[in-house]
């Protein structure tokens, strides 16, 4: 994807997302696009390390900024104490549509990203990151219990049950992703 | 005579810069004593007279910075409930380990910069390559080594390069190193978008010698003010398992604010002038012409005896020597006849329509590839938010507490440069053909994008 084309698919993620009820805070927005990338190929042009709540980008950090400088993107700010939530602007709404295509081509996996995610909070969204990012460290066919123990080695923070249910959501997740046309 | 461990030097910042025996050895090592010759604001010293100073004292100077916030926020009247598990003990072997890594990551966090800084990095190495990895390479040298093993306790250079590079350019180099909560921290605090040393002497230093006086903030009352607190919470299920940062109490937020501020205009004013931008264009096609392979060696021995004294002497002679390599823009840096701007990025510009001065510069290399030069700064957003810890303990946004962080705008500075004597005939070219060729530009973008299967 050309840069425009890139700006306009998280666009359409940021604006899905929100319109799912969604905080849609950077965090969200960090989940979600590895999700995407990763369970569906979507070609986003972003390396990811684990860091802050899971697998993190610092070339997405630096496109949102930069999406915002060019007024596709506004934080909202909220009463304290939370974070902004990111929200598309009309000019982002104009770019999207000036990559219909595109934009088309990658529906059902934004859809499904707004459906499966749009209700989760940051919590969440680190586990189940994190357990697509130990499941894809690991060697193929490892147990759900083998890459629980990784994901709580990687976040002690993250108890061995609440790892379980979320290496379990992440193979039903990876099950759906076969399904979803890209 | 008993040997003298502790040791100080004057610096123009922070009055007196400490360091013990270890450290010195780190300073007396060639990698080190190469910063002497690069300097910290590439040309800038064209424009800012003053700004002749170098990354050698910037590092003592970050050193020094790093080392007051990890005292300040390890403490232990300092550390909350919240977070105590991720800090070492005080005073522990662990806890001085990682005070001496971070020290010495602090050092050596610029040992890799090319000649002239930032200034002629981007097309001036092989792909793949950067100052931060020549860092590395450095770090990883058999003349650090051999500092590292004599140093007790002994620094694992993995745990330098993590410290000195961040979590962003480890990404960027896909060194494969992780960080934990604690590591994470640590390198916020040499590199770190909004607390790093780095950030904070850089800022210090630049405007103390610019004279530009906007870079001025008070980092005493800030670094007094820093603690490391869980993030704040993003809304949906809440705060419980944040990763601790580094954020500040709730008194320090002015002085936070104003780092903010000095570091908007700093980049307006100094690091992204026009004029500096345009000559470092003019540094670029000198070194492009001059260097073997248009170039620099990224071999570790080669780097080190490459710095700005060369490089400026060869732009002297070359200046002086019609048809030598690199003469046309070696005689415009020593004769001041740099390009000048003929079309600046426009309030206009922005959304899909952000693409317009790059495609005006494309557009207008019809006068002559030569004649005309893109230049622009990194397309950088708003301050980041981070959080502030208020005085019932809890962690709040700094974005939802701030009004000047919410009104700070976001700086993006573009330019097309043109050959002085073109400069008007090109401003009336791009004012009749500026629509066009953004539409046109714009069209190009999408169709080929709409046509890839």
């Amino acid at each position: 994807m050309n840069r425009l084309a890139q700006e306009a698919v998280i666009v359409g993620l940021a604006r899905r997302l929100h319109d799912r009820g969604s905080w849609s805070g950077e965090t969200h927005l960090q989940k979600a696009t590895y999700l995407l990338h990763e369970l569906f190929g979507v070609p986003f042009d972003f390396d990811f390390i684990l860091y802050k709540h899971g697998p993190f980008s610092f070339q997405l950090r630096d496109e949102l900024d930069s999406m915002r400088a060019d007024r596709l993107l506004e934080r909202e700010v909220q009463a304290p104490p939370y974070g902004p939530r990111i929200v598309v602007t009309e000019r982002g709404k104009e770019l999207e549509q000036r990559f219909g295509r595109t934009m088309g081509r990658h529906a059902e996996a934004l859809d499904w990203a707004a459906a499966r995610l749009g209700d989760r909070g940051v919590t969440d969204l680190e586990r189940l990151a994190t357990a697509l990012w130990v499941t894809r460290d690991l060697p193929k066919g490892r147990s759900v219990q083998d890459r629980a123990a990784a994901l709580h080695v990687v976040k002690p923070h993250v108890s061995m049950a609440s790892a379980t249910d979320a290496v379990r959501e992440l193979d039903e997740m990876l099950v759906e992703a076969e399904s979803v046309a890209v | 005579m008993v040997p003298k461990r502790h040791h100080e030097v004057r610096d123009a910042v922070h009055v007196f810069i400490h360091f013990e025996d270890a450290e010195r050895a780190v300073i007396d090592s060639r990698p080190f004593q190469r910063l002497r010759e690069i300097h910290q604001l590439a040309l800038s010293y064209l424009v800012y007279p003053g700004a002749s100073h170098k990354r050698f004292e910037h590092s003592l100077g970050v050193m020094e910075v790093a080392g007051r916030i990890f005292d300040v926020v390890t403490r232990p009247d300092k550390v909350s409930d919240a977070v105590r598990d991720v800090i070492p003990e005080h005073g522990g072997s662990e806890h001085q380990y990682w005070r001496s890594v971070l020290r010495m990551a602090a050092l050596c966090h610029d040992t890799g910069h090319l000649p002239f800084s930032h200034g002629a990095e981007d097309e001036l190495l092989p792909a793949g390559w950067d100052h931060e990895r020549l860092t590395r390479e450095i770090i990883h040298s058999d003349e650090m080594a051999a500092v590292w093993e004599s140093m007790r306790p002994k620094p694992e250079s993995d745990d330098v390069v993590k410290l000195a590079l961040g979590p962003r350019k480890v990404e960027k180099l896909k060194l494969g190193l992780s960080f934990d909560a604690w590591q994470a921290i640590l390198a916020e605090i040499i590199v770190g978008d909004v607390f790093g040393a780095d950030r904070i002497d850089y800022l210090l230093r630049d405007s103390l010698h610019t004279g530009v006086a906007y870079g001025r903030f008070d980092f005493h009352r800030l670094i007094e003010t820093l603690r490391i607190i869980p993030g704040a919470p993003e809304g949906g299920d809440g705060s419980a398992d944040v990763d601790p940062q580094l954020g500040c109490e709730r008194g320090g937020l002015e002085s936070a604010e104003a780092l903010m501020l000095a570091r908007y205009f700093m980049f307006a004013q100094v690091y992204y002038h026009p004029t500096r931008m345009a000559y470092n264009e003019h540094l670029k096609d000198f070194l492009s012409a001059w260097l073997p392979d248009g170039v620099f060696p990224i071999d570790a021995e080669d780097h080190l005896s490459r710095t700005d004294s060369e490089v400026l002497t060869a732009i002297r002679d070359a200046a002086g020597e019609a048809g030598a390599p690199g003469h046309e823009a070696a005689r415009r840096i020593v004769n001041r006849e740099h390009f000048r701007i003929a079309y600046n990025r426009q309030p206009d510009d922005v959304g899909a329509r952000s693409l317009a001065t790059g495609a005006i510069a494309a557009a207008a290399e019809h006068f002559g590839a030569d004649k005309v030069r893109y230049g622009a700064s990194p397309r950088r957003g708003d301050p980041p938010d981070f959080p502030v810890r208020e005085r019932d303990g809890s962690s709040v946004s700094s974005l939802s507490l701030s009004e000047v962080l919410t009104r700070l705008p976001a700086s993006h500075d573009e330019y097309v440069f043109v050959e002085p004597s073109m400069r008007e005939q090109a401003k009336r070219w791009i004012t009749d053909q500026r629509g066009s060729i953004i539409d046109q530009a714009l069209a190009e973008q999408a169709h080929e994008e709409e046509t890839t299967t």
